[in-house]
């Protein structure tokens, strides 16, 4: 199990995970070996890999106590199959959650008191409202304290709402959790349920699991086999406004909904507006106006850039058409060559590795030198022009060295052939000429030197 | 007294088998779940909608079959992706949320924002992140490896590198 690619010239012919997970044999693995101890890239690699597995490996685990293991096999196997193991587990499980628990439940409390402290604001303040006003008004609906909460402020629902239930449904879920709510639960309930506080009493810190809500999910197992999905689970996913809005019959549910959908519609009519708005602008021409003088300097550009390829060729001066990207005064570095017409540039070979300089030679086919001007637009880019002379085609692919990024494809401006030559960093160009001779052809040399 | 006690139950063996797989694997997965959420507050109840899945669909199987952990795992990470996968806003729920006591502590919260191999773990694409936390941490075989993420077991040893290396780099870009 070995690759056979190179990365940026190193070896990466070993698969460190074939290696480190064993999975070579016979002569793979022979040849592995055998390798890991020629090529030090490889035998980098696989202990830069060896280094990772074992970072992930040693990555600490969070510790689940009995209880919750207790809590987490009651929400995730079914009533049926639980049945069927019998008390097994819960013969075992409560004696050695007792000890453990209080550790984790002490410390909490201080870390993050302002968010237990809430919902028990609220819940005050709703009572003391309450309380002062006539019995009519609210005649059995908040009495029983914990369920009521949970409609109020789960029932906007979609993103304000978040906020203050999350801590009232989940509060033993953060730090503070355990021990955080309970106390103040054991508070608001005093008048519902004063045994829940007798059964917690010879363990003041078992009685934090006693949650409200935990106890509504348990008091009807048949829920877990009605809805074998994540229904049963105080998942918010599924939206746990519904059960209990099912259980309380509160008439609320339906109101939260109505704003919810009436914002989103009309959140996407007025961004539809907006966009019908900038669109009118747009093609009104008033949006248009602002970026007017750029694209107006763009498309002369563009004329400009496109048309006197044609025309101007002929008039002016070379160095006007020789440099299709840059356009007036691009100065002239050498002019050479004796004026021959319809010669061909067919090939550019990159000269020896020398450190110092990168040699290109121009091979020209035909009966002499055409008129060539070479010049510099600027510090990166070099422009050989071959006027009269065919040089589109030639090819310019994998023309790299220290001194040249790449050569661009050579531009066919009407009879004139240009190509661009993309500098790596700023050099020193000189240039000259050599006939024809034996098998050469014609050529141009030009010599870039780091300076 | 004991002997009565484990004698009187009627204990249906796939009842048992059910119990003592989820007893050993619960807490391992659960910790992959965390890692691979980067978010210890919903991983329990991916976890536990893991389980459930699985012992919800033992009622189809032959009686001596109980929960495996590779199925498990694969129930969990397509759980994670779907709960990690972005939504548009007018699709958007929120996510799951069951509470186990005393679960996440608090100093294990800590550990995972802190933790420079957890972050760069949760920089990495989620099929990378899986396969490095089923392979390394879960320490999974290749043949478990290749059910839960469903890459042939061939292709494993390059998805693997692959994943590796990107992990190497971004540990080494984050680390210091």
């Amino acid at each position: 199990m070995t690759t056979s690619s190179f990365e940026r010239n190193r070896c990466t012919r070993i698969s460190p995970s074939a290696v480190l997970d064993d999975r070579l044999d016979g002569k793979d693995l022979e040849w592995a070996r055998d390798h890991l101890r020629r090529c030090e890239a490889c035998r980098e690699r696989v202990e830069d890999f060896r280094e990772m597995l074992l970072r992930v490996g040693r990555l600490p685990s969070a510790a689940v106590g009995p209880a919750a293991m207790d809590e987490a096999f009651a929400l995730s196997i079914p009533d049926r199959l639980r049945s069927e193991a019998g008390s097994r587990s819960y013969d075992i499980a409560p004696a050695p959650p007792m000890p453990t628990v209080p550790a984790p439940t002490e410390l909490p409390p201080s870390l993050r008191p302002e968010v237990s402290s809430i919902p028990d604001l609220l819940t005050e303040l709703e009572r003391e409202i309450f309380r002062d006003e006539p019995a009519q008004d609210h005649p059995t609906r908040l009495s029983p304290t914990p369920e009521p909460l949970y409609p109020t402020m789960v029932e906007p629902e979609e993103i304000e709402s978040v906020r203050p239930a999350e801590p009232v449904q989940h509060m033993s879920f953060y730090e503070p959790a355990p021990t955080e709510p309970d106390p103040i639960e054991a508070v608001a309930e005093p008048d519902v349920a004063p045994p829940a506080q007798a059964e917690a009493l010879p363990e003041p810190l078992r009685a934090v699991p006693v949650d409200s809500h935990r106890e509504a999910e348990h008091d009807d197992p048949s829920r877990w086999d009605a809805a074998p999905s994540l229904t049963s689970e105080r998942s918010v996913d599924e939206e746990p406004v519904l059960p209990f809005s099912q259980d309380a019959e509160v008439a609320t549910p339906v109101p939260p909904h109505k704003p919810d959908t009436a914002m989103r519609i009309a959140v996407g009519l007025g961004a539809a507006a907006c966009v019908l708005l900038a669109a009118v602008l747009y093609e009104g021409g008033w949006l248009s106006k602002v970026v007017t003088g750029s694209a107006t300097a763009a498309k002369v550009a563009a004329t400009a850039n496109v048309r006197p390829s044609a025309t101007v060729r002929a008039s002016v001066s070379p160095s006007q058409s020789l440099s299709p990207t840059t356009a007036p005064a691009a100065p002239v570095l050498f002019t050479l060559g004796n004026g021959v017409s319809g010669g061909t540039v067919y090939r550019i070979r990159p000269g020896t590795a020398i450190a110092g300089y990168t040699r290109l030679v121009f091979d020209i086919r035909g009966t002499g030198l055409p008129t060539m001007v070479i010049t510099r637009p600027d510090d990166l880019h070099v422009a050989v022009t071959f006027q009269n002379t065919t040089a589109s085609g030639v090819p310019v692919n994998g023309i790299r060295s220290y001194q040249i990024a790449g050569v661009e494809p050579a531009v066919q401006q009407g009879a004139d052939g240009a190509i661009t030559i993309d500098l790596a960093r700023p050099v020193r160009v000189t240039a000259f000429t050599l006939p024809a001779t034996g098998s050469y052809a014609w050529r141009l040399v030009v010599d870039l030197h780091t300076s | 007294m004991d002997q009565v006690h484990v004698e009187a139950p009627a204990f249906s063996a796939r009842a048992a088998c059910v119990e003592r797989e989820f007893y050993s694997d619960f807490p391992l997965v659960l910790n992959y779940v965390a890692r691979l959420m980067d978010d210890i507050d919903s991983a329990a109840a991916v976890t536990c909608a893991a389980f459930r899945q699985i012992a919800d669909g033992l009622r189809h199987r032959p009686a001596g079959e109980g929960m495996r952990r590779a199925e498990v795992l694969r129930v969990a990470t397509e759980l994670s992706r779907q709960s990690l996968r972005p939504r548009r806003w007018f699709r958007r729920k929120r996510a799951l949320q069951v509470t186990l006591e005393g679960f996440p502590q608090s100093e294990a919260r800590r550990a995972l924002r802190r933790d420079t191999v957890q972050r760069a773990l949760s920089a990495l694409p989620f099929e990378a992140r899986a396969m490095i936390l089923l392979r390394d941490f879960v320490k999974l075989s290749y043949d478990e490896l290749a059910e839960v993420v469903d890459v042939a077991p061939r292709k494993l040893v390059h998805a693997l590198d692959r994943s590796r290396a990107e992990f190497g780099e971004i540990y080494d870009y984050i680390k210091f």
